[in-house]
């Protein structure tokens, strides 16, 4: 991973969590957890536009999930993720001694793609193997 | 009025209307809780064995055997459950010899041990309402996490010393690595890189014994430093960026709270997610003296090798209780609890209860079953259910699990 790598801190939204309060299985709790939010200034070097979907590549694994113009600038260099399965394919199982994950301090590379989001119920069939 | 058990501020001020299987009108409530309430009518488990439907007596025979016929199993979550309840799931893992952890594992857990052994001081939330000057949200953004902290407690309101809240008599600072909503309406805002916690805990230590801190702009974290000093009641509140992010350099919170100590008052209360994660971390604490990552297999040992992230790798089966590890853990611990036999027992379908072999729906606490539970400082609050329910309490199905063994 060169010089495109990029911090990732997963986070969380009120809207998503009300979202999951009421079922981890609707369009809305999908829509508001796969997603990562970039600076502007990362989301123009990275040639992306908002809602553009994108593949977050981590030394753990891969995620396709929709790309958005932060509101929370300025953090360039810092991608941030709604906590959810989604991140969480990106959050290695090994720990330092602690044993707690890392799970807001990922790396990882973001290019755009044309592949879709998976689905909950989707993740859901790669988790049981 | 009812309690909210949508977080651990467990908020008992909700008034809510529910009319012929629906909500009406209600009062009170955030947008968090308001979901939570709203969830008594969606996406509710079903009892099932083996991914069919099943009667609620051959679930639980099914789960007991299970439990049973498992060399080392887990028992997990908790946090989501009454007091009560948690304390019959002890019992049951007692007898079982099970490996005991909670969602406090990945998350505040190491803060919450220091509060409950006394390492750090800490304070209610009515104190922090009556007397708190300066609140700093260090990796923790209550806006969206616990929405009514700040107009209940620790911003808005008038307390006993604070006639004039946020206007004249309180600041709120936030550190993050965003500016959050939080961070958006606090007086002060400090932005930390990711993992940058450990360095700017030792470079506030240097500003308090007066040298120069090791900072790219010291003139603004002087200026921090020196309001945080000026307060003669400064609370923080820990958020997960802050447990993450110091979870190597745990002793640095002590240090900085002892030293803001020597020439102002802090007290440290960790922003807890679940409503009563705190209340398992002291019942198990009262227990066994350790708040988590407990095995009964040999007597009572705690360590590491006991945490859920651990256990997912050695045990043979799992009992999961009001919560969703297959969502919330990494992928691949995720795919370890898929691949064992596991009971789940919730009051929603989840990716839990569908990788389960036996699920068991029960009522949900504060909403159709009533109990207790510690707020995030401590505080027992009692709660009635708000809507009558045929399914079985935790508390009733941890008992019934344990007869069937």
């Amino acid at each position: 991973m060169a010089g495109d790598e990029m911090r990732i801190v997963t986070f969380r939204d009120i809207f998503q969590s009300e979202a999951q309060e009421m079922g981890r299985y609707s369009q809305e709790y999908q829509d508001l957890s796969a997603v990562v939010r970039l600076d502007q200034l990362d989301m123009k070097r990275l040639g992306l536009k908002d809602g553009q979907r994108v593949a977050v590549e981590g030394d753990s694994g891969t995620v396709v999930v929709t790309a958005r113009t932060s509101d929370e600038s300025p953090h360039p260099g810092v991608a941030l993720m709604p906590n959810s399965p989604w991140s969480n394919r990106l959050v290695p199982e090994e720990t330092d001694e602690s044993r707690i994950p890392e799970f807001k301090n990922l790396k990882g590379r973001i290019v755009a793609t044309e592949e879709k989001v998976k689905p909950i119920s989707e993740l859901l069939e790669e988790l049981k193997g | 009025m009812a309690v909210c058990t949508g977080c651990s501020l467990l908020c008992e001020d909700i008034e809510v209307a529910l009319d012929g299987g629906k909500m009406g009108k209600t009062r009170n409530l955030c947008r968090k809780g308001l979901g939570h309430f709203k969830s008594i009518y969606l996406d509710r488990a079903r009892p099932a064995v083996d991914g069919k439907e099943a009667g609620i007596d051959e679930a639980i025979d099914k789960a007991a055997g299970i439990l049973k016929n498992a060399k080392k199993p887990l028992i997990f979550g908790w946090s989501n459950s009454t007091l009560d309840a948690q304390k019959a799931g002890l019992e049951l893992a007692r007898e079982l010899g099970a490996v005991v952890d909670d969602t406090s594992s990945i998350c505040q857990g190491w803060i919450v041990e220091k509060v409950l052994r006394k390492e750090i001081p800490t304070c209610t939330l009515d104190d922090v309402r009556n007397y708190a000057d300066v609140s700093i949200f260090w990796g923790s953004d209550p806006s969206s996490s616990h929405p009514r902290h700040l107009s209940r407690f620790s911003y808005y309101p008038r307390g006993e010393k604070r006639q004039r809240g946020y206007e004249e008599d309180r600041t709120a600072i936030t550190i993050d690595v965003r500016k959050s909503p939080t961070a958006d309406i606090s007086d002060e805002y400090y932005r930390v890189l990711p993992g940058g916690d450990a360095g700017l805990v030792e470079a506030m230590i240097s500003v308090l014994d007066g040298k120069i801190p090791r900072v790219e702009d010291k003139k603004k974290l002087i200026s921090l430093v020196t309001n945080m000093k000026k307060s003669r009641f400064g609370v923080i509140f820990p958020g997960l960026g802050m447990v993450y992010s110091l979870k190597g350099r745990k002793e640095l919170l002590d240090a900085l709270v002892e030293k803001l100590n020597q020439s102002s008052r802090y007290s440290v209360i960790p922003m807890v997610g679940h409503y009563n994660m705190r209340g398992f971390n002291q019942t198990l604490l009262d227990q066994t003296g350790f708040i988590n990552r407990v095995s009964f297999q040999d007597g009572v040992e705690s360590g590491p090798e006991h945490s859920v992230m651990e256990a997912a790798k050695t045990c043979d089966a799992a009992l999961v209780i009001g919560s969703d590890p297959v969502s919330s853990l990494p992928a691949a611990v995720a795919r370890r609890l898929a691949g064992m036999p596991v009971v789940a027992v919730d009051p929603h379908r989840n990716l839990t209860t569908d990788v389960a072999r036996v699920v068991i729906p029960s009522a949900a606490s504060g909403l159709e079953a009533g109990g207790s539970a510690l707020r995030m400082d401590g505080v027992e609050i009692k709660f009635d259910g708000v809507v009558e329910s045929e399914r079985m309490t935790d508390l009733e199905i941890l008992a019934r699990i344990k007869e069937g063994l």
